[in-house]
């Protein structure tokens, strides 16, 4: 009786994940995954790619788009230049994040404030295929036919104000961030894609230069 | 010398007068403020706030609904929300979210009122009477619960030169709306005259 309850709640589970996203079935043993998505990321010193992001705001049927360009460089350089329809440039290099909009540049350290470091560590973790490992969130591995699906829900309370769950599709070529999706608790989401990318390329320091 | 006491208490005095009391008030339609009113459809607009010596960037977006209320949401341009608010004719106003940083009743009533301003919420045409002062400009006034709402407009009710909201003495804030482009300005201003606080909004073409 036991085995027949807990084979349908495992059915009912895995019917539902499917469900969840379509074209995606979750992964009951992710070591084989993990194993393979941490050595690509040790493969992987440079990314530099084009990026559009999109603000999508459920109730009022509107949305944001905005591009530009993104650079990554291990361990924890980042750098993302929104071009159109605006300017604004940061700069993520070891715990300092750099700002600079059309008008003013600014410089916070995210050892000052914990909720700055730890969206701070969603991005570099992104990149870095060091997602799995963060202890604010829990995760669930889900694979398609060309990606995998990283599921992350956040178990920090503060971050539970801001995100319902992120979403990072992995590509399996690669093993390297396509797109990133954050979902709000209020139901509007951010997509970021990354396209074009580079990796391994040479990029200069200067590139993340915070002065 | 001696005057000087008296000098000092005049000035004073005069200090404190209210803008208004020297203008003259006149019999016009007041209805010709509403041809200024922006019909925000979904409009962006890139933003810098600086307060008290921070500066905040972002971007805001202000659409009417098809109940005719409009909602403001301000994001980070990386995506992250700092609040949504929604404002509708019959002086409603809901907060759809803000962030629990911002959530401060006095931060939340600064900027409704400064919405309310810019958007000509709350102009009911029976309570409204106009003022002219010297240089021939028509103060359109608007009494709100607290304070009063004024639009600075032309003698031939052709351009909004800026808008006011004030105390029984002074003005508060001061905002402008310029460069319109099919009913939507290019830039807004608004100006807090009694602290440091400053929101400038620049409009953006979607993509």
């Amino acid at each position: 009786m036991c085995k027949r309850i807990f084979l349908s709640i495992v059915l009912l589970y895995g019917f539902f994940a499917k469900a969840q996203y379509p074209g995606y079935t979750l992964l009951t043993n992710s070591t084989v995954f993990k194993e393979q998505f941490a050595a690509a990321s040790l493969k992987t010193n440079t990314i530099q790619s084009d990026f559009v992001q999109e603000k999508n705001l459920s109730m009022l049927s509107e949305k944001i788009v905005s591009k530009g360009k993104f650079w990554f460089k291990k361990e924890n350089f980042v750098r993302m230049e929104y071009n159109q329809p605006f300017k604004y440039l940061m700069i993520l290099n070891n715990g300092k994040v750099y700002i600079k909009d059309a008008q003013k540049e600014n410089t916070v350290s995210s050892a000052s404030n914990k909720l700055f470091r730890q969206i701070n560590n969603i991005l570099i973790d992104c990149m870095k295929g060091s997602a799995l490992n963060n202890p604010d969130f829990t995760a669930r591995i889900f694979e398609g036919r060309q990606a995998f699906l990283l599921e992350l829900s956040p178990t920090a309370t503060n971050l539970k104000d801001f995100f319902q769950h992120i979403n990072i599709i992995v590509d399996k070529k690669d093993y390297t961030a396509t797109s990133i999706e954050m979902y709000e608790p209020g139901g509007d989401n951010t997509v970021i894609h990354f396209t074009n990318k580079q990796l391994n390329s040479t990029i200069p320091d200067a590139l993340f230069t915070i002065h | 010398m001696r005057y000087l006491p008296f000098i000092s208490f005049l000035i004073s005095l005069l200090a404190c007068s209210s803008p208004y009391t020297k203008m003259q008030k006149i019999s016009r339609d007041a209805g010709c403020v509403q041809k200024f009113r922006p019909a925000f459809d979904g409009t962006l607009y890139n933003t810098k706030v600086d307060v008290v010596g921070k500066h905040l960037s972002g971007l805001l977006l202000i659409k009417t609904m098809p109940d005719s209320s409009t909602r403001i949401v301000f994001t980070s341009e990386i995506g992250f929300k700092f609040f949504d608010f929604g404002f509708s004719h019959d002086s409603g106003f809901k907060i759809y979210y803000i962030l629990k940083q911002m959530d401060k009743k006095a931060v939340i009533k600064t900027l409704r009122k400064d919405f309310e301003l810019i958007m000509m919420y709350n102009i009911p045409m029976q309570d409204a009477y106009v003022l002219k002062n010297k240089e021939n400009y028509y103060y359109y006034a608007f009494p709100q619960e607290k304070g009063i709402n004024y639009y600075i407009i032309d003698s031939a009710c052709s351009q909004l030169l800026s808008m006011e909201r004030s105390s029984k003495r002074k003005v508060v804030v001061e905002a402008v709306m310029q460069q319109y482009h099919n009913g939507l300005p290019d830039t807004i201003g608004i100006t807090h005259k009694n602290f440091n606080f400053t929101i400038g909004l620049k409009r953006l073409e979607k993509k």
